[in-house]
């Protein structure tokens, strides 16, 4: 504070022709334009050339029955690796929430796994992700499933997600929902959607410049699920290059308990409250994801649940008939081919919307006795008769 | 809008050429004002408002002082003014919460109401700067500025606003009145700057406050090692947190053909305290110098008023930092700092004798210890960090190796770039390869948190 000239600072603004008393810096590292060119070439080129190359270095070998791993589910980077692959191998893409993830069965017990044994072959891939809620999935299917063009799609409605104001993200009052990322980052949209407008411009960037959809790879697959600085924090002494052993974890059962029904749960019945079909934006956007899809010259067969309908009390039930009448009538309106799935037996829901592996497997008979599904989903391809 | 944000990025990728496309116009400074006004309502609305106020004041005072027989009283108004305005907002919480516990402890029960305001951010900073026009004026080493908008841009500058560097009316006022040349030259060394201080705070100062937040936040908890260790590493945190806002504040100014002063100046290889603050935040410590310490009489009137002027400096320089004790005590220290070594440096054993790198080690082994008062939460966490320093037993503190190794790195190139080996750090494929290893570390492993500056709180 109470000083002289320093030799330093003299020397060094003496030594760069910055004007009177101004140093450029103490210690900077100064490019000049043409270096400046050559670093965002060299950049430009690291950054999209990068994502690419690491697949062709990471292992990524997904089996039969394959789906995303359940600590993956926020890994956009990888979904849309692995919609590039479900297509490669297999002709129906099966698209939704939990239910179609899985959340409660092995990946061997899942919708898309008795499909296949109906139809005798691996004709259903599992692109369900644990969590994801029509208006996230509109994002999904938008920013990160694009390679899914042209494709067969079982598209998968859960009415769980309009069964209050809050699980259809319409509340003012800010709550941390699924996949915030995916969601619309326009400031009021989603009402109850807070976040600073870096954090939107953030998401909006992973969308549209893959290496930091990659980055986020890399955090969620190597470094559980943090950032390399709070993993060394965790890890004081761990090698992070170790950590990054290039392969995938397999997916696993998210959860180590038997699963058991409802009842036996203790879960009550409840009088849900339903919005309506017409003002819901989970509903909207999933209008918006089946026109998107189709306009992809994608073939979409919509399953509308099955609802534990069981669950339902007083006027409740009278609604959601009617929440499966609109539905209904929009599907038909749009010749979209689609089944009301019935309520499956009361014992084989764990919950309001998921199904026990046995429930699993009665719903795929439903599909399979569906004439629509039959004729523009379970097909046998030509020539295999 | 912090610099480190994609709100700020957004921002300057509009503003930036529009810039550009007006610099030879009229519409130059009525557009940089209005974005720097944009800015700044970007933290809070009602700031504008604020920062509008002190700037028609100190622009009104001196247009009287121009034409007053008595122009002390006019810079009386703005001193009052000015320091009024940060007393109000920055230390009326302190002032009440210290005057209760006064009431209290003379047994009168009766509190006053905590005032419960919002501290403006960059307050310390514009206030200061509007005073150094004021003051300069009124020392006849400025001239009037006759334009109360190219006033309203010195005063509110985007680049600058949030945490200085505090620059003198004589070296801001007179860039603004002609139209800037922004050379090729000058966005690439723009860019070099930012792109440094966007790594020394991202990468770097964020990544070390992982760690210090931690332990300082429950210093009790942990043994000598852990507290050591947070305190060196809070010691790289502020210098690159803050050194890097300037570079990147630095690097804004120069692609507009801005040129904001040195503010930090590689201050952990000074051999003296004296020069440590010819390092750190030189546009603050001149400040004190010439506003404070001079007026006080310098050093001009023996040895006790010397020290004295010193040790009130240091203090007010302490409370500038902040409303609390601690930055009270950190002034202090420093103050008796000075007081020592002014003394030791007086001693031909040690002025002459004792090795450059020695005495490098003791004034950033001093500076490290005088941080814990600034860092820590209160007084007595200070006091529990100091002896936990000293008494407490060994224990793993399980230190991020990588965090060590960063600081390191920083280290050593700072030693290469004060001796010969500079010409290596200056070669072209080293330049670029420190940039592109700069840029592919902040893109994959910066942490996700947007921390704000620490200065930006002063």
């Amino acid at each position: 504070m109470v000083q002289s000239k320093s030799p330093a600072s003299a020397r060094n603004s003496a030594s760069t022709p910055e004007g009177p008393g101004v140093a450029f810096s103490s210690n900077s590292v100064r490019l000049s334009t043409r270096e400046w060119f050559v670093t965002g070439l060299f950049t430009l080129a690291v950054f999209s050339l990068g994502p690419g190359l690491w697949e062709t270095v990471e292992t990524f070998e997904p089996g039969p029955g394959h789906r995303l791993p359940y600590e993956l589910a926020t890994d956009y980077w990888l979904y849309e690796r692995y919609c590039k692959w479900a297509c490669s191998k297999y002709e129906t893409l099966v698209v939704g929430d939990s239910v179609i993830w899985g959340h409660y069965v092995s990946k061997d017990e899942t919708l898309s796994h008795h499909l296949n044994e109906i139809a005798g072959r691996n004709q259903f891939a599992n692109l369900g992700v644990d969590g994801i809620h029509p208006i996230a999935l509109e994002g999904l299917l938008r920013y990160y499933a694009r390679d899914i063009s042209g494709e067969s799609v079982v598209l998968h409605f859960n009415p769980l997600w309009i069964t209050s104001r809050k699980h259809d993200l319409q509340t003012q009052k800010e709550f941390h929902f699924n996949h915030p990322k995916l969601v619309p980052q326009l400031p009021g949209v989603i009402p109850c959607y807070k976040a600073s407008y870096s954090k939107r411009i953030s998401a909006i960037m992973q969308r549209y410049v893959p290496v930091f959809a990659w980055t986020v790879h890399l955090h969620k697959t190597y470094f559980d699920n943090m950032d390399l600085p709070t993993w060394t924090l965790e890890h004081p002494y761990a090698n992070p290059l170790k950590a990054v052993n290039l392969r995938i974890p397999a997916p696993d059962n998210p959860i180590d308990e038997i699963p058991t029904s409802w009842s036996e749960k203790g879960m009550a019945q409840r009088d849900f409250q339903w919005v309506d079909v017409e003002s819901s934006l989970q509903w909207r956007s999933f209008k918006r994801s089946v026109k998107m899809l189709m306009q992809r010259n994608n073939s979409v067969f919509v399953l509308v649940g099955p609802f534990n309908e069981h669950m339902l009390k007083g006027g409740s039930a009278k609604l959601y008939r009617n929440v499966k009448r609109e539905i209904e009538t929009w599907l038909k309106q749009n010749n979209v081919p689609h089944l009301i799935a019935s309520a499956l037996p009361s014992e084989l829901y764990v919950d309001a919307s998921h199904p026990l592996s046995r429930g699993y497997a009665l719903l795929a008979k439903q599909l399979a006795q569906n004439d629509s599904f039959r004729k523009t989903v379970l097909y046998q391809p030509a020539g295999t008769d | 809008m912090l610099f480190h944000t994609w709100p700020f990025v957004l921002f300057f990728i509009v503003v930036y050429p529009s810039y550009l496309g007006l610099k030879n116009t009229r519409f130059r400074l009525p557009f940089v004002l209005a974005a720097s006004y944009l800015f700044y309502a970007s933290f809070n609305p009602l700031y504008p408002l604020l920062i509008a106020y002190s700037t028609i004041v100190d622009y009104m005072v001196v247009a009287r002082m121009a034409r007053s027989a008595r122009p002390k009283a006019w810079l009386c108004i703005s001193i009052v003014n000015n320091l009024g305005l940060l007393g109000f907002f920055k230390y009326g919480g302190f002032v009440t919460e210290n005057l209760n516990a006064l009431l209290s402890s003379l047994g009168i029960q009766y509190a006053l109401p905590a005032p419960g305001i919002l501290l403006p951010v960059g307050i310390s900073f514009y206030t200061f700067q509007s005073m150094t026009y004021t003051v300069d004026f009124y020392r006849g080493n400025v001239q009037r500025e006759t334009s109360l908008l190219r006033y309203a841009t010195f005063v509110s500058l985007f680049p600058r606003l949030v945490a200085g560097p505090i620059e003198r009316a004589k070296n801001l006022l007179p860039q603004l009145r002609k139209s800037p040349a922004v050379s090729r030259r000058d966005v690439a060394d723009g860019l070099s700057l930012f792109l440094v201080g966007l790594f020394k705070k991202v990468a770097v100062a964020d990544y070390l406050a992982l760690y210090v937040d931690k332990i300082y936040a429950a210093p009790g908890q942990y043994e000598s090692p852990a507290l050591i260790l947070a305190t060196f590493f809070f010691c790289w945190q502020i210098y690159f947190d803050f050194s890097g806002y300037t570079d990147m504040a630095r690097g804004l100014a120069r692609m507009m053909g801005i040129r904001l002063m040195l503010n930090f100046n590689n201050p952990y290889l000074s051999s003296s305290l004296g020069e440590f603050w010819q390092r750190w935040h030189i546009s603050l410590s001149s400040w004190f110098k010439d506003y404070v310490y001079i007026p006080l009489g310098g050093n001009r009137k023996g040895k006790f008023n010397t020290y004295r002027n010193m040790f009130l400096t240091m203090v007010i320089s302490g409370l500038w930092h902040g409303a609390a004790w601690t930055f009270v005590a950190w002034g202090a220290v420093h103050a008796l700092g000075r007081f020592a070594t002014r003394e030791l440096e007086r001693t031909s054993f040690y002025r002459d004798r004792m090795p450059r790198l020695a005495k490098q080690a003791f004034v950033f082994a001093f500076v490290t210890f005088a941080w814990i008062f600034f860092r820590a939460d209160s007084i007595s966490d200070a006091w529990i960090i100091i002896k936990g320093i000293f008494t407490a037993g060994f224990a793993d503190p399980r230190c991020p190796w990588l965090a060590v190794a960063l600081i390191l790195a920083v280290w050593v190139y700072q030693f290469l770039y004060e001796s010969r080996a500079r010409r290596i750090l200056e070669l072209r494929v080293v330049r670029v390869a420190i940039v592109l290893l700069m840029i592919l570390y902040l893109v994959v492993f910066t942490p996700s948190g947007e921390r704000p500056f620490i200065y930006q709180q002063f």
